[in-house]
């Protein structure tokens, strides 16, 4: 309650000052505590980049035996799997407990969290980083520099397009994994959603049609990643881009939302634990 | 019990674990039928961007048949790696090492009993889901016995290469990475995406002979298109793998034998 207090009464931007301060504290100290392992984590890094490069083998097999699919080539591809990789990389590299969600709701270990002063979903969402994100986040980097070559303008837009993708992705973990609050363990939902956000969002959305390009728009909204990215980069559109920000915003605050709706039904684990 | 006897209940026992959990094994084949779903897709805009009713040899339909196989085959893969991962890290091999049994071949009755309720369930839905959105292709009793034949050996080499880097835990901080590129290496080299067919020409040859393919193609085209001459070739090309790959199992495993160290209990 007074942290609350406290942050009303702050300015918005001081506010955002502070919430950047706690992204790079928290970042800063997971990248130590992950270079601890340095064995572990570099190859888990290099494990996650080739498995993502044996996916753009896959398309450029592909693209090899059929050149055009239904007007995208080889390089639109890439940009896609680059993009996917790069917002999903930065959002778990940032937030690695997003994925942990349901885990932790489920086993009532938010408590802990809630000691913290500032919201608590900062300090959950950023309690951990995920050594294989930072792998996808160098990897999409590297394949689109290296690959589809571009001038420092569509370099910048895809950059920018990346953070607005990776919102997305930790609005959607947040989404997907609060449902636990509402129906008990729900691990096995939560990662059944999310693999088929993560597969629908690795293929061309221009694939889809009828029903199933409505589901892209909402409840597995994938065609914020591989549909309009991707024409925004395409035809280095303000509205494509703009599109996807809007819509990356709305899943982060359907997230959030959802998930302060559910801490209202939160029941503490009475869990004695030692922290280091 | 003595001799294998004692190995195969091993894999009854495990298989009998992994039906009377089958609600959380099926919860799982919905990520089945989204890949499937996009696959059908990603094949019926490319047959008609072609105008080609057939690709490779395959119908459209062949070829969501031929996914369905390949697909059920990675999916019903174990967690062999994970598993003697964790006994050599926590030290349980200590155990199992004074247990009148062989450890590799343990795994291998846990690893199969697993892989064959996890398989037979994911190629159940997975045929339906094919017959729902392609209709059936011909099949002949040939098809299915010859898919029978080529499965169990596919899944022993399988298994071995996984044991293989799960020794790796006896020397790396963390085998997580090796297994990932391994499963995505036997997926694009062994066809689960793609059919050798469609691969470049060049590369078809080596493709055919290399174990990956043994383990996903070549099963999965015996449905589709069977023969008893390409069953032949395939289970020699097996059981070499399974020669060669189970002749590294046993001198690594030997060397990584000597590593164990039990302190107290």
């Amino acid at each position: 309650m007074a942290a609350e207090i406290i942050e009303k009464e702050q300015p918005v931007l001081s506010r955002l000052r502070s919430y950047l301060g706690l992204v790079g504290a928290y970042t800063g100290f997971n990248l130590k505590s992950q270079w601890a392992y340095r064995g572990a984590f570099i190859s888990q890094m290099f494990a996650m980049a080739a498995n993502n490069f044996v996916w753009v083998a896959f398309w450029a097999l592909f693209f090899e035996r059929f050149p055009v699919l239904r007007g995208w080539g080889v390089k639109d591809v890439i940009t896609l799997w680059a993009i996917a990789a790069t917002g999903f990389g930065i959002a778990h590299t940032v937030c690695g407990n997003a994925l942990a969600l349901p885990w932790l709701i489920a086993r009532g270990q938010l408590d802990v969290w809630m000691l913290y002063p500032r919201a608590l979903l900062s300090h959950v969402l950023l309690g951990r980083m995920s050594a294989t994100a930072c792998g996808d986040t160098v990897f999409g980097f590297a394949v689109y520099v290296l690959f589809v070559r571009p001038d420092l303008p569509h370099f910048c837009l895809f950059a920018a397009l990346s953070f607005a993708v990776a919102f997305l992705f930790v609005g959607f973990s947040i989404l997907t994994g609060s449902l636990t609050f509402f129906l008990g363990n729900a691990e096995g939902l939560a990662e059944q959603w999310r693999f088929s956000m993560i597969t629908f969002s690795t293929y061309p959305a221009t694939l889809f049609e009828g029903f199933v390009k409505i589901i892209l728009y909402t409840l597995i909204p994938a065609a914020f990643v591989s549909y309009l990215p991707i024409e925004a980069l395409r035809e280095m559109s303000l509205y494509y881009s703009l599109l996807t920000v809007l819509g990356s915003l709305a899943v982060l605050l359907a997230g959030i939302l959802v998930f302060y709706l559910g801490l209202k039904r939160y029941e503490s684990g009475n869990l004695t634990e030692m922290r280091g | 019990m003595t001799g294998l006897s004692k190995y195969f209940y091993i894999a009854s026992t495990s298989a009998k674990s992994n039906v009377a959990y089958l609600g959380e094994v099926a919860s799982r084949v919905i990520f089945l039928a989204v890949i499937l779903y996009i696959f059908l897709r990603l094949w019926q805009v490319t047959y008609a961007e072609t105008g080609a009713s057939e690709l490779g040899g395959f119908t459209l339909a062949q070829m969501l048949w031929y996914l369905a196989v390949t697909e059920s085959i990675i999916l019903s893969a174990p967690r062999i790696t994970q598993m003697v991962d964790r006994d050599v890290r926590t030290g349980e091999l200590a155990v199992h090492l004074i247990k009148p049994m062989s450890y590799p071949l343990y795994c291998l009755g846990t690893s199969m009993g697993e892989r064959v309720v996890r398989f037979a369930l994911n190629l159940g839905v997975g045929l339906v889901i094919a017959l729902i959105f392609v209709g059936p292709i011909p099949l002949q009793p040939l098809s299915i016995a010859c898919l029978l034949l080529a499965l169990p050996l596919a899944f022993v080499l399988d298994f071995l290469a996984n044991f293989l880097i799960g020794l790796g835990a006896f020397w790396l901080e963390d085998t997580t990475g090796l297994v990932l590129i391994y499963s995505r290496i036997t997926m694009i080299l062994g066809g689960m995406l793609i059919p050798i067919e469609l691969f470049p020409e060049a590369m078809q040859s080596w493709l055919r002979v290399l174990p990956f393919a043994s383990i996903v193609y070549g099963p999965a085209k015996m449905l589709v298109a069977p023969s008893t001459s390409a069953l032949t070739e395939l289970l020699i090309i097996q059981s070499l793998g399974i020669v060669g790959v189970g002749a590294l199992v046993a001198i690594v495993y030997g060397i990584a034998s000597r590593r164990v160290f039990a302190n107290g209990g």
